[in-house]
């Protein structure tokens, strides 16, 4: 099939208000995906706190492409393929380490850790010392907004700041809850695997239509008033910022219980330390910021910031899916952390219920959606009753499927590029 | 400070420099401390495991006052 062929089939395939199920059932639509997708648009990959000292490196990845995030001695942050230029081994095995260096296990070929080749043994086989100019595979860009490390394959293209637009605010407003303006992911990482296409994790992250379904069981036993904010009556709306990205924008709730810390579930009195130092770093500010909370924002295609932990898409095959989560730390703030990462471990761990229970949403779904009829699945709920706000996204309420109209037609867009 | 005897410090008439394993970043380094000036160097494993392999004549060159620190340039 050619590509003019294949660029007709997916404008026929995904429609305003349906998409066909082949889209999450078929290997050749994922290898399409991973060329037009993964491998040409911007993927966040990892962030600056977890590589913090000089020759620190950890193992990413874009899809399944293997990615060493290492930072050189002179602080600047590089994206590597784990990849020999000799014969193709990998050249980092531990998931991370503090190396100069890098040293292929197969015939000793080194690298330093910013990509160049140092040295191959018995370089008389190769007419000498430096006759080689051979080095690491990099990711051609790199950009970093907050910390957050971000990867492109495709060398030209629009910039990040254009690839993020506005969603780039949201990720703005996760920071400046740290007293200090930044956040560290430095509590380690949880992996799950599900037998799963990535776009069913991608569509759920800021479906506002589940969490009363599918987290019943948890909201009733932790008592929690999380599940009123996805209901009919909630005044919190689903924004569609373009480029894929959307949001579950829970502040108009937040703002009408006036409530510092009530999106996380907890009082002033009993985080004392931690408002302290919100009101020294922010003034007058801190009170919206306290209010307000964190975003819970889907940022196209695997990077999801869901208030107090961070997640990433990680595909592998089409119905194989790595989702990696991390709790967020923010600097400065020791009593949040140790809360964020207890509700964290509680929510998303390995006996965590939400992300049980959404996994198993995940599988069930692309169980059924192998089945042959019907051939399409439906995204029109709210499409009647949306608007566009003053910066021109596209908004729906608490319950409407305005974020997943929105990821399809950016998907549409690279799809048939 | 010459003599330099005591835990985690090599010292002798002419340098003294504290060694310790330093485990903030990634995985351990050492950390040697040049006491007499304040200066700090980490060395990763790759790098530790090259200087024990480092012919004599090589670590003579590094040796020469005019080769890196007072170099002229």
């Amino acid at each position: 099939m050619t590509h003019a062929d294949t660029r007709a089939r997916y404008d026929e395939l995904v429609q305003p208000e349906r998409v066909h199920g082949s889209l999450y059932t078929s290997p050749e639509v994922f290898a399409d995906e991973l060329a037009r997708i993964w491998y040409s648009t911007w993927v966040y990959v990892g962030h600056v706190s977890e590589v913090a000292k000089p020759n620190d490196y950890v193992r990413k990845a874009i899809g399944p492409q293997d990615v060493i995030m290492s930072r050189s001695a002179d602080g600047e942050v590089h994206l590597l393929l784990n990849r020999c230029a000799h014969r193709g081994n990998l050249v980092c095995e531990a998931a991370a380490g503090n190396s100069s260096s890098f040293r292929c296990a197969y015939h000793g070929w080194t690298y330093r850790n910013s990509g160049e080749l140092v040295g191959y043994p018995f370089h008389q086989g190769y007419g000498g010392r430096g006759k080689l100019d051979l080095g690491l595979g990099r990711v051609p860009r790199v950009a970093v907004h907050q910390g957050f490390v971000f990867g492109s394959f495709a060398p030209d293209g629009p910039s990040l700041a254009e690839h993020l637009g506005d969603a780039a605010g949201e990720i703005d407003r996760l920071v400046r809850l740290s007293p200090e303006g930044e956040i560290e992911l430095t509590a380690g990482w949880l992996q799950h695997r599900a037998r799963a296409n990535w776009k069913l994790l991608a569509e759920n992250e800021t479906d506002g239509y589940h969490p009363q379904f599918v987290h019943a069981s948890i909201f009733s036993v932790a008592e929690s008033g999380i599940g009123a904010l996805y209901g009919e009556k909630s005044s919190a709306v689903t924004r569609a910022f373009g480029h894929g990205h959307s949001e579950n924008d829970l502040r108009p709730e937040f703002r009408r219980l006036g409530a510092p810390l009530g999106w996380f579930g907890t009082t002033e009195e009993r985080m004392p330390g931690y408002v302290a130092a919100m009101r020294a770093a922010h003034g007058e500010a801190a009170q919206e910021i306290l209010v307000e909370g964190a975003p819970h924002v889907m940022i196209f295609p695997n990077l999801f910031i869901a208030e107090i932990q961070m997640f990433t898409i990680q595909p592998l095959a089409h119905d194989v899916t790595v989702q990696h989560v991390t709790a967020v730390q923010l600097k400065g703030a020791p009593e949040m952390n140790r809360r964020m990462l207890q509700q964290c471990v509680g929510s998303v761990g390995p006996a965590g219920l939400l992300l049980a229970d959404d996994t198993e949403m995940y599988e069930r779904n692309q169980v059924g959606l192998g089945e042959l009829r019907p051939e399409w699945v439906d995204v029109r709920r709210g499409s009647h009753r949306e608007h566009v706000d003053e910066r021109g996204h596209t908004v729906g309420g608490a319950t409407d499927e305005t974020a997943m109209r929105g990821f399809w037609a950016h998907y549409r867009e690279l799809m048939t590029r | 400070m010459g003599g330099g005897v005591g835990d985690g410090v090599v010292g002798n008439e002419f340098a003294d420099v504290a060694v310790r394993v330093d485990t903030t970043a990634n995985s351990p380094r050492l950390r040697l401390e040049d006491l007499r000036t304040g200066r700090v160097r980490f060395l990763d494993a790759l790098e530790l495991e090259t200087l024990v392999w480092l012919p004599e004549g090589h670590l003579v060159q590094l040796l020469d006052p005019s080769a890196d620190r007072w170099s002229g340039a």
